[in-house]
């Protein structure tokens, strides 16, 4: 399940793919941009940092960037590192595996199915790369524009 | 033209050891009529290359009999094998069995395929040299040191690890310049893994007496075998694309909380497995050089064991100090009527001066290919026909095997199987690695 914390990293890394390269993003920009609680942000970046996706720099002219092209981020690399193991409910998981107190893990056949979906989710995630995600709003905006017109 | 005209009918395998005859069985499953596939070998015999050559009883197969099947949709084939010539018990798991009974194993496999594909003609064998692989018009040309040449749609270089010749005054186990020796003549060893092992075996089958010194940076033994049953895992438990580190730290964390629950961390190194390749191909290039420059040495001990007879024969002989494990690097060698070898130690920094009759090459099998010792290889690299990976650990391939040229174009008609393809496949050295990427290229190649 994607959680709050999935998707703020996602839009934080979106708004750095958008920048130009090299060039370092205000902590407090990307927050207002998008609408994330900044020390929750700080947060994030820190973890995403030591996973190696984004490189900061301190200072009063610090900020962050990304620390390789949006292309070779995938999505699903960012959402393991901030979610954990990608998993539709939190039994479907085979190293952070939380047992149901209601349930029978060897018997479940829900658990059984969303152990299938997880697989669906790598697939889908770890083909997207950043730089497609921040792209995919631009074409979603075009085919939404023609439809109105 | 249609997508009809482009079939590939023809292809040339260059190289007919192990990856090579396991890659021949893989393409012949296809039943198309018109195939033809044609493996060259420049040693007398055909599926044993470097790897399976060695006569030792006492040189054993590093993975299990269960494990060894040169077919990726049969893992039992090589097991059944042995059990039908009474080699094996079935209730004897796990069974090491020597390399030279795997390269027999090969060997009647290929004796099948061409007895089976007598009338067919869809295998033709050839005991030569190639000395250059030519794009033409219509495919490749395959020039062979005979003078003459062979022509295919395509060819798939098959050359496995190099020959490369020892370095300085070091000379390799069973090599030429590998003379008689005095049985009580003190010995080093460059390097302590499954090499060294293989060298201490030899040794000692010899008859040989004297004590061996083996160096290596950090002077690890490979870990041994035990049985068990690999832990679990899913593509969405396993972090991707992070920096080494981050990924190190999970990995620790993931042998701990299983060891807390009782579970060997062999049981855990083998349950990644499936995932090697995946992990390799999405790391960036910095995560890549810093794993093979500071953790392959600690990833390898664990992740490529020995059988538990040869560890407990290995350990035994370092206990008694006949073996001596030293974690250093050679600084000085001065040759007289011995061999006078400086060694500075990786901890103390101290240098200790060893005296030894001879000095064997067991540093590995990972070497610049862009020096290779394979004239094909050299060939392809010095024409820019082929490059080095980034890592410059192999050759560079794509995700199907196809070798890159110098400029980054991506050849359709020349592609490499097996060791050579490690800048891209990472753990492509070992039979149930190599025969899944034979599957998958016959697939991709003849669908």
């Amino acid at each position: 399940m994607l959680t709050k914390k999935g998707k703020y990293g996602l839009k934080a890394l979106v708004h750095l793919a958008r920048m130009p390269t090299g060039q370092l993003a205000f902590v407090g920009d990307i927050a207002t941009g998008n609408n994330i609680p900044k020390k929750f942000l700080d947060a994030i970046l820190g973890e995403l940092r030591n996973a190696g996706f984004v490189q900061s720099r301190k200072g009063k002219d610090g900020g962050y960037r990304l620390a390789r092209p949006a292309d070779d981020i995938k999505v699903g690399h960012v959402v393991r590192v901030l979610d954990g193991p990608l998993a539709p409910i939190p039994c479907a998981s085979r190293t952070q595996y939380q047992r149901c107190e209601d349930c029978n893990e060897a018997t479940c056949q829900v658990r059984h199915l969303m152990l299938e979906v997880r697989q669906a989710i790598a697939e889908v995630l770890d083909q997207r790369s950043l730089a497609e995600m921040r792209d995919i709003g631009l074409d979603d905006l075009a085919v939404g524009m023609k439809v109105q017109a | 033209m249609t997508a009809r005209a482009n079939a590939v009918n023809s292809i040339i395998i260059v190289g007919g050891g192990a990856s090579g005859v396991v890659l021949a069985a893989h393409l012949l499953k296809s039943p198309n009529p018109d195939l033809r596939v044609t493996l060259i070998e420049k040693r007398p015999h055909f599926g044993q290359g470097i790897a399976y050559s060695t006569l030792l009883s006492a040189h054993v197969l590093n993975v299990s009999a269960a494990g060894m099947s040169a077919y990726a949709d049969d893992p039992g084939n090589f097991w059944r094998w042995l059990l039908e010539r009474g080699l094996a018990k079935a209730d004897q798991a796990p069974v090491y069995a020597p390399r030279s009974v795997y390269a027999r194993y090969l060997k009647e496999l290929l004796d099948d395929l061409e007895t089976r594909e007598r009338e067919s003609g869809r295998l033709r064998l050839i005991r030569e040299e190639s000395l250059s692989i030519s794009p033409t018009a219509s495919g490749v040309e395959v020039a062979l040191a005979n003078g003459t040449s062979v022509v295919a749609h395509m060819a798939v270089l098959a050359t496995g690890h190099d020959e490369q010749p020892a370095q300085g005054h070091a000379v390799r186990m069973g090599s030429e310049a590998d003379t008689a020796l005095d049985p009580d003549a003190s010995v080093m060893v460059l390097g302590t893994g499954l090499s060294m092992v293989d060298a201490f075996l030899a040794l000692e089958q010899r008859g040989h007496k004297g004590d061996i010194t083996a160096v290596s940076r950090r002077g690890l033994l490979p870990s041994p075998h035990r049985k068990g049953n690999p832990i679990k895992l899913d593509v969405a438990d396993i972090p991707l694309g992070t920096q080494l580190s981050y990924f190190v730290g999970w990995f620790r964390e993931l042998i701990r909380e299983n060891q807390k629950a009782g579970i060997d961390w062999r049981d855990v190194v083998d349950g990644l497995r499936p995932f090697n390749q995946k992990i390799w191909q999405n790391w960036p290039a910095s995560a890549k050089r810093r794993f093979v420059e500071h953790t392959k040495a600690w990833w390898d001990i664990h992740r490529h064991r020995m059988a538990p007879e040869v560890y407990a024969r290995v350990t035994e002989a370092v206990q008694s100090g006949r073996i001596r494990l030293v974690a250093g690097r050679v600084t000085r060698i001065a040759q007289g009527e011995t061999f006078s070898v400086d060694v500075q130690s990786r901890h103390s920094q101290l240098v200790e001066t060893f005296d030894v009759a001879r000095i064997y090459d067991c540093s590995g099998i990972v070497r610049d290919i862009s020096t290779s010792s394979n004239s094909v290889v050299r060939s392809l690299v010095d024409r820019g026909l082929g490059r080095p990976d980034p890592m410059r650990i192999g050759l560079d391939v794509s995700a199907n095997c196809e070798i890159i040229a110098s400029d980054g174009t991506v050849s359709r008609k020349i592609l490499a199987v097996g060791p050579l393809t490690r800048g891209t496949f990472f753990e492509i050295d070992a039979i149930p690695d190599i025969r899944v990427q034979c599957a998958r290229l016959s697939r991709q190649l003849l669908g």
